[in-house]
């Protein structure tokens, strides 16, 4: 006799085939690192990069003033000058979104404080208004020592609470690793 | 043999498989099985769940059942969700007899076995307040027994705890849950019973006491592993205790930006209580309960 319920396997076709397709497929990146450094500081002229690696020391003293944790010690950052008119810093990171990373950028004045921010890849099904220039506005004149906390200093978007969380620790991250690295 | 209608498996499949390039964001994304997390679906948007549970082995004779659960969820508000399911189950029992819970053998497939609502209220999220705290209120109708696949008309109210910690910059989640569940149940009379068989059709009430909790964490980018376990304890008006079961067992998720799945392998730890007449495994809780169970969720975001 045949034996029921063979069928119900059937299933797994319908959850192998999405699993194998790359997770990239669905990757936006809305822009690149040279149209960010653009949109970020559009008057510069050189966009120099500095490649650093964090100490533990360092690690740890980044940890400690932003009270989120240091994935990555390697730091992608350009100082930007306009000729000899120094105006700041452009910083890159990832953070970790719901599925995968969020890549964003910081830019810093001279001064230190956040000029603004921008979100090179969005990879989540939520909250793609982290990209929106009013919930990213919110960051501007931010400095080591900021909040930088939903619900405080930035507001949250429904639905992509992770994502703002997690980009809000990021910025408040980077402001203590220039304040420990660049400075 | 009782066979109602066959759905064509393979077709459902094939067309899952090739909405997955369609289908658009997920949200309320199950991280476990049998423990439930506090998010709930965003505002104005819908998911597709289609959920599947192999239940198997009583010890005796053959017991394979599958139970099919088809939901709809739809968020009204940021804070609180709706959801509407159609249960359905196969069945596959043969050589098991016992007094008032498997009265004789039966096989079919995939039968529509009951409907229950859900409405689910978030009021605190783990991201931005430390903890997340939501409750569940599920009320729900079935017409046929999930055990014994007969006739039975049921009446049930569950209502939950649910919360929730995030560890690990949100990489390690606990979920904890605390259910009661409050049943009014009536069997259908049987006609070809063997003589001096025990079928009660008089109504019952039964109360279920629930406790689950569970871990998950990300493994890699789309992937978490977890375990979680899933205590139940019965009772019935008249008899109080009547039986309680531990299951427990590892849990894998993808989540892709716009679906999901996850899949549990949960075999039953502990059990105790009322038994069947010769039952060898007698720390397992048999008579309604299998020693094993294997659960696949998929879910799909539509609008």
């Amino acid at each position: 006799m045949k034996r029921q319920g063979y069928e119900h396997w059937l299933w797994l076709p319908a959850i192998v085939a999405p699993a194998v397709m790359p997770a990239t497929a669905y990757a936006v990146q809305y822009l690149s690192i040279a149209q960010a450094q653009q949109a970020l500081f559009p008057g510069a002229t050189q966009f120099a990069a500095i490649k650093l690696t964090l100490s533990s020391e360092q690690k740890r003293a980044v940890e400690k003033a932003a009270g989120v944790r240091v994935r990555n010690l390697a730091l992608s950052a350009w100082r930007v000058s306009s000729g000899s008119q120094p105006l700041g810093w452009f910083m890159l990171d990832e953070v970790l979104g719901k599925h995968e990373y969020i890549t964003y950028a910081v830019a810093l004045s001279a001064d230190g404080t956040v000029r603004n921010i921008e979100i090179l890849d969005y990879r989540e099904s939520h909250g793609g208004q982290v990209r929106d220039a009013k919930w990213r506005a919110q960051f501007g004149g931010k400095g080591a020592g900021a909040p930088l906390k939903l619900d405080e200093d930035i507001t949250n978007i429904s639905g992509a609470t992770l994502s703002c969380k997690h980009i809000a620790d990021g910025v408040r991250r980077m402001l203590a690793t220039y304040e420990v690295a660049l400075k | 043999m009782n066979k109602k209608f066959r759905i064509g498996w393979l077709p459902l499949a094939t067309g899952l498989t090739l909405l997955t390039p369609f289908a658009y964001v997920q949200a309320d994304e199950n991280l476990l099985n049998y423990v439930t997390g506090v998010e709930t679906q965003p505002k104005g948007t819908w998911e597709f769940y289609q959920w599947i549970t192999q239940r198997k082995d009583k010890g005796i004779g053959r017991y394979e059942a599958w139970d099919y659960e088809t939901e709809l969820e739809y968020g009204f508000t940021d804070r609180l969700a709706g959801a509407i399911y159609l249960k359905g189950q196969s069945i596959d029992t043969q050589d098991i007899l016992i007094d008032n819970y498997i009265p004789k053998d039966e096989r079919y497939s995939y039968t529509p076995s009951g409907i229950q609502v859900a409405l689910k209220y978030n009021f605190l999220s783990p991201i931005k307040d430390g903890i997340g705290v939501a409750m569940y209120i599920e009320p729900s109708w079935s017409w046929k027994d999930p055990h014994s696949g007969q006739d039975k008309r049921s009446l049930s109210l569950e209502t939950k705890l649910l919360l929730q910690k995030n560890f690990l910059d949100d990489t390690l989640v606990w979920l904890g849950n605390l259910g009661l569940e409050s049943t009014y149940a009536r069997r259908k009379p049987i006609d070809d019973l063997p003589a001096g068989f025990e079928w009660v059709t008089d109504p019952e009430m039964e109360l279920e006491l629930t406790a689950a909790t569970g871990i998950s964490y990300r493994i890699a980018a789309n992937w978490y592993a977890g375990v979680e376990l899933l205590y139940q304890s019965e009772f019935e008006t008249e008899v109080n205790q009547e039986r309680k079961s531990l299951f427990g067992g590892p849990t894998l998720h993808y989540g892709a930006r716009k679906w999901w799945w996850t899949l549990t392998w949960f075999p039953q730890i502990r059990g105790g209580g009322e038994e069947y007449p010769g039952q060898t495994d007698t720390d397992l809780h048999l008579i309604e309960k299998t020693k094993q169970e294997v659960r696949l969720k998929v879910g799909f975001n539509l609008f």
